[in-house]
């Protein structure tokens, strides 16, 4: 990181630009996946990528590239200024500005990040023979990383950081279409109980009831963890990013202050979290932020890059994504507040509710009411006077996530992280009532 | 002999001495380039270039996979050993030794064609071009959003094996699309162009000549706005017209997925899904009615899933997925389609050089027909027209699906009549699929590019075509 770090110093001092930024994200990335209890991918890749934001006026033109060198830089600098100076105004665009250090993240840990490919195998073999003890077959994926971020602009800011991640996914079953699924994920991959995860995904797959089909229609549900993590990442998408708001295409515009799901709901960015531990600035080398989304069900604010931060008159909060994106700012750190009971005492309560273990395909149907279709999988029950009734066909459901937020009844005071499309999400499970099914498979 | 001749060699020999039984050896630099403007103003453009390589070894019967961005030597020997040790930690949990279905060895270079090349055109063109079509955006007064995009991309590829082949290859991408919203808030409507991920081929800057943008813009505006008061889509079963680049997603999603041998074998059950196609429905399966006739073709032309070869020395070939509505074949590798006794159908991508490549669809392409449009809609008293992907949904056996489109129109006598917005369907593939009994001629058959095909982990983005015309499917069920 240091080599990097001393390229940049010397390129800034040469570039022509009003302004210039550069970024450098490297990884060691190994993700190890698995079907029917064998190996079939198994890879490694060491990558570094670096951008470069070159400023006149209000002209911005950004040029990235994989080579570490100081003539590569020097011409990524040249090519981003090229660029700039063809470009029309901008007129929205701020300008760069000094970032003040960001606090040292917590998320790097050695033994993830010098995780060997032999040590994967090992667990996956060791999980595989927990499954074959219950004739049951398991696919999935491990993946050990390392990350390292460095931010510098002509303007003053200089960040680095790194972070590692272990992450496991497993789906249970056999051929009679039986399925059970769980994942986990930590910085720190002696935090990782593969066992439990292996029993967990098990214990799904193995309910032995014949699998029932249920009519379309209004049911009170369950989900697991990872299936509030599905709903809550599209709710970041749609409304809880400064783009959406100040484009009015989101269902927080005029809607701030006011209450827009349960008053059980609460969510929170809070990248500084320590089950989460992100690099503690964006890729703008802003710190990240912690920023109340919703509290006891009201809409209090949006996450914002630069930009969209001086637009929507927040400033930013430290969630530019990678330079060059169109997406705008969104959340990659939510955390729902837990409940009093657990999982097991909200099942063991509930006279008739369909357990879902996560969903899939979600797309939307009305993103102005956040709405949604998409299907069940690996591992949807029948709960019926506190205890499970059967195994149910997967289903297609039809569903306004706000809805479904304002609905709900209990939640888990048990919560696990999820992560998805680059996201972590630190949730518990919920209890819904009139939740909508429009179609069995 | 080229440098990165003496690389492979230097790459394939230290797997060799490795005792790897097979070995391959893959250099690609993209270069890519992405404009867009958004209500009046620019957004960024970016200019990338990425390059890197990848070496693909079966060392004790297993695969091994390893990359990196620095092409020299002593990091390819790194890489070498990595790999072989990556395959032996895979044959930890191996049932039978991987076998691949037999390949010629070529010695081969292919470039797309392209009239123009696109980075060739000068960036002040292309806004110059993209500031017209934000202007023709804005010329309706009832339009509230516009947004537009220029896409380009080349790719290099250089691939040599353990069996001789070695060949060079050169792959030019254009994409541009557009859409304009109105209305606001809870009462926004929106319509894309020309598709709602726009229109990508394997083609140069010359894609940009092949619509008529001053026609058709100020036509989708007028839907957009004539959507915010149109009356939702009723919720019946009815016949139904669907506009070819939506039967694009529908190809893709209903029979390229479920085709892909990969899936078929269970190797996705963790993330994308598997597939209802078993190979005990080779050949048997009435996956269509007889007019329904479906292949998958890397060579043709201008599709954005056409190349000469694949990324394991494949050389591109037509293969028949389904023939007179009968399953006859599947998308695969050479290590699937042994598994079924049969060769490769060429179809094994990576996204860049970072990721492992995986059985993708290349060109799907759902034959022409005989009908023309009028023929298609006038075969129907009491339906719907539907045009433009908004939504699509399947589950992962892919055979439930729900698909939404930007507009539709009411048939009402074998005439379009009244424009409904929110129009979508759902059903079941065989079912849906036996239910068609129209497919527009070939005037309206063209192939819709896909950019952004998810699948994979870590997530891998494919460029695939899909060949369609409009089609008619009976007794479907709409407005769900």
């Amino acid at each position: 990181m240091s080599k990097i770090l001393e390229i940049f110093e010397r390129c800034l001092k040469k570039s022509k630009a009003e302004q210039t930024e550069l970024v450098c994200e490297a990884e060691e990335f190994y993700l190890t996946r698995f079907a029917d209890s064998v190996i079939h991918q198994n890879l490694g890749r060491k990558d570094h990528t670096i951008w470069c934001r070159a400023i006149n006026g209000q002209k911005v033109g950004i040029a990235s590239g994989n080579e570490v060198t100081e003539e590569a830089v020097d011409n990524l600098i040249k090519k981003a200024n090229e660029i700039s100076l063809c470009q029309r105004d901008n007129p929205l665009f701020p300008g760069l500005v000094k970032s003040p250090a960001a606090p040292e993240g917590r998320g790097f840990f050695k033994a993830t990040a010098e995780c060997s490919a032999e040590y994967r195998a090992g667990t996956i073999k060791e999980i595989s023979d927990i499954a074959a003890d219950k004739r049951l077959l398991v696919s999935g994926m491990y993946q050990t990383s390392r990350t390292e971020l460095i931010v510098v602009n002509s303007k003053g800011t200089r960040q680095t950081g790194s972070a590692t991640e272990a992450k496991i996914s497993i789906t249970a079953g056999d051929n009679d279409g039986r399925a059970g699924f769980a994942q986990a994920y930590s910085r720190d991959i002696g935090k990782i109980d593969f066992q439990g995860l292996a029993e967990r995904a098990i214990g799904k797959a193995r309910q032995e009831k014949e699998p029932i089909a249920i009519e379309p229609g209004e049911y009170s549900v369950i989900l697991d963890p990872e299936a509030v993590a599905d709903f809550l990442l599209f709710l970041g998408f749609l409304g809880f990013g400064g783009k959406s708001l100040s484009s009015k295409r989101s269902f927080m515009a005029n809607k701030i202050g006011t209450q827009i799901m349960s008053d059980k709901i609460s969510i929170t960015e809070d990248p500084g979290n320590p089950e989460i531990g992100y690099i503690g600035f964006d890729f703008e080398g802003v710190p990240r932020r912690r920023v109340e989304l919703v509290k006891n069900g009201i809409g209090m604010g949006v996450v914002n890059d630069s930009l969209y931060g001086s637009l929507n008159g927040t400033g930013s909060t430290g969630n530019a994504l990678r330079p060059g994106n169109n997406f705008g700012p969104y959340p990659v750190a939510m955390v729902m507040e837990p409940g009093q009971k657990t999982t097991d005492q909200i099942i063991a309560e509930s006279e008739k509710a369909i357990w879902i273990t996560h969903f899939w395909y979600l797309n939307y149907l009305n993103p102005m009411n956040a709405s949604v279709t998409g299907t069940t999988r690996d591992g949807t029950f029948l709960i019926e006077n506190g205890k499970l009734a059967a195994r149910v066909v997967d289903m297609r459901i039809a569903q306004s996530m706000l809805e479904a937020f304002n609905n709900v009844d209990d939640i888990s005071s048990e919560r696990r992280l999820v992560p998805k499309y680059g996201s972590l999400m630190y949730v518990p499970a919920l209890k819904i009532r009139d939740f909508t099914f429009v179609s069995k498979e | 002999m080229t440098d990165i001749n003496k690389l492979a060699a230097k790459a394939l020999q230290k797997t060799f001495d490795l005792r790897a039984s097979y070995a391959d050896f893959r250099v690609v630099e993209t270069r890519s380039q992405r404009l867009g403007y958004s209500d009046g103003k620019p957004e960024e453009v970016e200019e990338s270039t990425d390059r890197g390589f990848g070496i693909r070894v079966i060392v004790d019967g297993a695969w091994g996979y390893c990359c990196s961005a620095d092409l020299d030597e002593k990091e390819i020997i790194r890489v070498a050993q990595k790999a072989v040790e990556i395959a032996k930690a895979s044959a930890v949990l191996k049932k039978t030794p991987v076998e691949l279905a037999a390949n010629g060895s070529y010695q081969e270079s292919f470039i797309s064609p392209h009239k123009i090349d696109p980075f060739t055109i000068s960036l002040p063109e292309k806004l110059d071009f993209l500031s017209y079509i934000d202007e023709l955006q804005g010329n309706n007064p009832g339009i509230s959003g516009r947004d537009s995009f220029l896409d380009f991309r080349r790719t290099i590829k250089d691939f040599y094996n353990s069996e001789g082949t070695a060949i060079h290859q050169e792959l030019i991408h254009s994409g541009l699309g557009l859409s304009v919203s109105a209305g606001a808030g809870r009462n926004r409507s929106t319509r894309s162009y020309p598709a709602n991920e726009g229109a990508y081929e394997c083609k140069g800057y010359e894609l940009l000549d092949e619509f008529d943008f001053k026609v058709d813009i100020p036509i989708i505006a007028e839907q957009a706005v004539a959507l915010l008061n149109a009356p939702t889509c009723p919720s019946k079963i009815c016949d139904i017209v669907l506009d070819g680049s939506h039967m694009g997603l529908v190809i893709h999603e209903s029979i390229g997925h479920p085709l892909e041998l990969d899936r078929v074998f269970g190797s996705e059950r963790n993330f994308s899904g598997a597939s209802f196609a078993f190979p005990d429905n080779l050949d048997n399966l009435q996956y269509g009615s007889s007019i329904v006739n479906v292949t998958e073709d890397p060579t043709s032309p201008y599709g954005l899933g056409s190349f000469g070869f694949d990324d394991e020395g494949v050389k591109a070939h037509k293969v028949d997925l389904v023939k007179n509505g009968i399953l006859v074949g599947y998308i695969s590798s050479r290590e699937t389609a042994r598994k079924i006794g049969r060769t490769s159908s060429g179809s094994l991508i990576a996204e860049g050089w970072g990721n492992i490549p995986i059985v993708r669809m290349t060109n799907t392409n759902l034959q022409p027909g005989t009908l023309s449009f009028e023929e298609l809609i006038g075969g129907i008293d009491d339906g719907l027209y539907l045009q433009t992907t908004s939504s699509w949904s399947i589950d992962d056996m892919r055979q439930n699906f729900q698909f939404g489109c930007e507009i539709g129109w009411l048939i009402e006598g074998g005439k379009l009549t009244t424009i409904v917005k929110n129009p979508s369907y759902g059903g079941n593939t065989i079912a849906f699929w036996n239910s068609c009994d129209g497919i527009g001629d070939i005037s309206q058959w063209r192939i819709w590019g896909t950019p952004n095909c998810g699948k994979g982990q870590p997530g891998q983005n494919a460029r695939t075509g899909q060949g369609a015309a409009p089609a008619r499917f009976r007794q479907v069920k709409v407005g769900v």
